[in-house]
């Protein structure tokens, strides 16, 4: 079997483990939360034979061991069950299917600005180091991880909606039926959402092309006449690729934390507002499942990332 | 890491500089301040910034600056109570399984590897859920999102020096484990740790005033400042500047724990000097 694809196997299967043992612990804690599942549901004033009924409903009279493996052996299935109070009676799949589109568009959306934001200051910081621009960038940066994403978000509502009228404050139109839609609306979101992680892109890439910068080879490009745009883009700038792409899957935890609050800000029906709506339900089942939905799609990107890092750089395999 | 040494360095110095001033006036700020900090006017009711009242007042007529600087002290006072608990038991974990290696060290980390594969606020989110909300349990959220981090950050730059000179050292003269891994490898590992610390900080007071902001963490009357902005929401298109001087409040202090974070991290290692270059 050759290297690389030993390699990703066994990073599948760590990434399986780590996924098995995510959903014991988002179980066990979950059963650990104030309040019995059936009171929330029936009210205080439930007799006991009802409290039963429900209980035997929903499978939650069996041992703890054999609810778990119920429940991991549904989310096998993709049958998370059905909502408690959230959105009473509704399969929760079916919940999650319609607003998973909607944080992913916004999440990528998100990611793409900050790259953006981030391919521009860093590499303007990188080539004037120690200067003005540098300065600015720099500063810039460590503005940008200092706001807190949600109070950025009103400060983009404050000067952009109600100040100048340009995107709307609240509401998003949905992927599904509008696309430009979708990216105006979700614009000051996804911007929120990125100021943070375009400041750590931004800090990650100038620290790798400064160091590229001074290493031999290009000075040995320099000597040879190469001419700068060349040098900068085939031997410093594809040299610090790498690093750029493992921070962009390390900063998805963050980039998913910031979601849930600004989807509840910007009324987007994603994953992130149910699952807060669910919270303030008490609807554990919803809450889990989101918590499971969260972990899986951390643990894809970051196997993603690693696949093209492997790609770039085979070297990392071994 | 020498006094005299973070005082030559403008980031270190400009970041502990800022920080020491804001724990100062937060602490002595609502002291001296005129207006207290629940004290209700009903004759001024949403009054914008003037010189009487530098950030406005809220729906409540109560003073936002002096509303914001207590908010201030309780959000530290959480975040830092819940990172130095995830330092001491982030920090032991890590350097007994830096140390000793074996099968504790590959449990420590398939435990770490799974926090990281959390995101950070949803894991926040879900123990409010599961442990119920309030100031301990916020903090308790915070000590268990940056307690892997310690712990793995402890454990690797402890499997760097296990084997150097002093260490060796102190092992044939019969230090037990305890005393080699506090008093000879913690001092010397301790400048990324500080780094991180001052980072983790920072970082905390955006869970805290994140989750009292949707209303699952902190809840009113405490004033933290994710609770005061979570009351500025309410009324934001009438009175933008509750939620907007209280935010500011927030990038103040973070600004000044990341400047020291950035400072500290260029003392430790120049090689990766942040800015000044």
């Amino acid at each position: 079997m050759p290297s690389g694809l030993k390699y990703l196997l066994t990073r599948l299967a760590g990434s399986l483990v780590t996924m098995l043992i995510g959903t014991m612990v988002v179980f066990f804690v979950m059963k650990l939360a104030p309040g019995d599942p059936a009171l929330v549901v029936l009210g205080d004033f439930a007799t006991p034979e009802s409290i039963a009924a429900f209980n035997a409903k929903h499978g939650l009279d069996a041992p703890l061991m054999v609810q778990y493996l119920n429940w991991l052996g549904g989310l096998a299935r993709l049958d998370f069950g059905d909502s408690l109070s959230v959105s009473s009676g509704e399969d929760i799949a079916a919940l999650l299917m319609f607003r998973l589109p909607n944080t992913l568009f916004i999440g990528i959306y998100a990611i793409l600005i900050a790259v953006l934001l981030s391919l521009v200051l860093g590499t303007l910081a990188a080539v004037n180091r120690g200067n003005a621009i540098d300065t600015g960038a720099t500063s810039l940066a460590v503005l940008g991880v200092s706001m807190p994403d949600f109070w950025f978000g009103y400060m983009l509502i404050l000067g952009l909606s109600i100040g100048l009228g340009l995107f709307p404050s609240y509401g998003f139109a949905p992927p599904s039926e509008s696309v430009l839609g979708a990216l105006h609306s979700g614009f000051l979101p996804a911007l929120a959402i990125a100021a943070p992680m375009a400041a750590v892109f931004t800090r990650t890439l100038r620290t790798a092309l400064i160091e590229n910068l001074d290493r031999e080879h290009v000075t040995v490009a320099k000597a040879l006449g190469h001419p700068p745009r060349f040098r900068f883009l085939h031997h410093v700038f594809r040299n610090s690729v790498i690093p750029f792409i493992v921070v962009i899957g390390l900063q998805v935890r963050y980039l998913l934390g910031g979601v849930v609050i600004i989807e509840r800000i910007f009324g987007i029906n994603g994953v992130g507002s149910l699952m807060v709506e669910a919270a303030f339900a008490r609807d554990y089942f919803v809450v889990q499942a989101c918590a499971v939905v969260f972990l899986a799609i951390v643990l894809a990107v970051n196997y993603i990332v690693d696949l093209i890092c492997i790609m770039l750089d085979p070297r990392r395999a071994r | 890491m020498k006094l005299t040494a973070l005082m030559q360095n403008r980031t270190a110095l400009a970041g502990s500089a800022i920080t020491a001033l804001f724990i100062v006036v937060i602490i002595v700020g609502p002291m001296i301040s005129p207006w207290g900090v629940d004290k209700h006017d009903f004759l001024s009711v949403l009054k914008p910034p003037s010189w009487e009242h530098p950030f406005g007042t809220d729906s409540l007529g109560r003073d936002v600056l002096t509303r914001a600087l207590a908010g201030a002290r309780v959000s530290l006072m959480i975040s830092a109570s819940g990172v130095l608990a995830a330092m001491a038991l982030g920090i032991t974990t890590g350097l007994f399984a830096g140390y000793l290696g074996g099968w504790f060290d590959a449990v420590v980390m398939r435990v770490v590897d799974l926090f990281f594969a959390f995101p950070a606020f949803v894991l926040a989110l879900f123990l409010m859920v599961a442990l119920g909300y309030g100031v301990v349990n916020v903090a308790l959220a915070i000590m268990l999102v940056y307690m892997p981090i310690f712990a793995r950050l402890t454990r690797n730059t402890t499997e760097v020096v296990r084997d150097d000179a002093y260490v060796q050292a102190a092992r044939i003269m019969g230090q037990g484990t305890p005393r080699i891994l506090f008093r000879e490898i913690l001092p010397n590992i301790s400048a990324p740790i500080m780094v991180q610390a001052s980072i983790a900080v920072a970082f905390g007071i955006i869970i805290e005033s994140g989750l009292s902001f949707i209303g699952l963490g902190v809840q009113p009357p405490t004033p933290s400042l994710g609770v005061i902005m979570a009351d500025g929401q309410e009324y934001f298109r009438r009175a933008p500047w509750v939620l907007t001087m209280t935010g500011l409040t927030v990038t103040t202090a973070l600004l000044a724990l990341n400047l020291l974070g950035d400072g500290l991290r260029d003392l430790a290692d120049p090689r990766l000097k942040a800015r000044d270059s």
